[in-house]
């Protein structure tokens, strides 16, 4: 098996879930396991979320978002691509602190948190004016 | 997302189902904060019906959690799925509020 999907996400607050849909429709179609669909969704939409949310200025005339997923019998990968501001968010979101109490937690970073925890690979890097991640998950 | 709420003087219970990410957390923290503005202290969020939470979802629930603790109750979550759950250890909101099987177990809790 080697099949593949491209789409492009836009701006908009409803973006992140429109992919993350397209991305679970296209995984039980090939009957990937509900748990594993799960964790990679949420790991996209929050990664997509943080893009959406903060990569580009207001004024900003051209930004572009793409996905791209790939699953062959081995693994399941995305590339996320934008043309935002340079952000990795692997390095550059703040760690967020389990051991505090609810007054003084913040919800910083648990997004990235989550990802991390929920997805095998994850690689991040800057390339001619793009952010590229990369997300693996072995089957 | 879908919430309906049963009142029982200064406890609700908030049945919540579908979906809760960045699309309608805005949402979800309106329909929570109404419930705690009537008077409620001790909130029980039944999970039974949530399919999917991220952490924008996870951010409200949090709120929810100042809100009564303040009022000198809390919140409590009954019948979260497995999946959710995991989300739930993952980002430590364990520590922060407790599970429960039931939605009568977590009410029960209250009143001890």
């Amino acid at each position: 098996m080697d099949v593949k999907l491209e789409m492009e996400v836009g701006l908009g607050r409803d973006e992140p879930r429109r992919a993350v849909e397209r991305f679970e429709r296209f995984a039980n179609a090939h009957e990937l396991p509900m748990g594993l669909v799960f964790k990679f969704q949420l790991a996209l939409d929050e990664l997509l979320t943080n893009v959406v949310s903060y990569a580009f200025d207001e004024d900003e005339p051209n930004p572009v978002i793409t996905v791209g997923l790939r699953l062959t019998d081995a693994q399941l990968e995305a590339v996320l691509q934008d043309n935002g501001r340079p952000f990795n968010p692997l390095l550059d979101a703040p760690e967020p602190d389990l051991g505090l109490s609810a007054e003084d937690r913040r919800v910083g970073g648990l997004g990235i948190h989550l990802t991390k925890a929920f997805v095998h690979g994850l690689n991040y890097e800057r390339v001619d004016g793009w952010n590229r991640l990369n997300l693996v998950q072995p089957l | 997302m879908n919430v309906e709420t049963s009142y029982s003087g200064s406890t609700a219970v908030a049945v919540v189902d579908g979906r809760v990410d960045s699309a309608n957390a805005k949402d979800f923290d309106e329909e929570l904060s109404a419930i705690i503005d009537r008077g409620v202290s001790s909130l029980v969020v039944d999970c039974g019906g949530l399919n999917y939470i991220s952490s924008a979802g996870l951010r409200v629930f949090l709120i929810a959690i100042r809100k009564t603790n303040e009022a000198g109750g809390g919140l409590a979550l009954c019948a979260v799925p497995d999946h959710i759950r995991e989300v739930l250890e993952v980002s430590g909101f364990v520590r922060l509020t407790k599970v429960f099987a039931t939605a009568d177990e977590a009410q029960a809790s209250f009143s001890g």
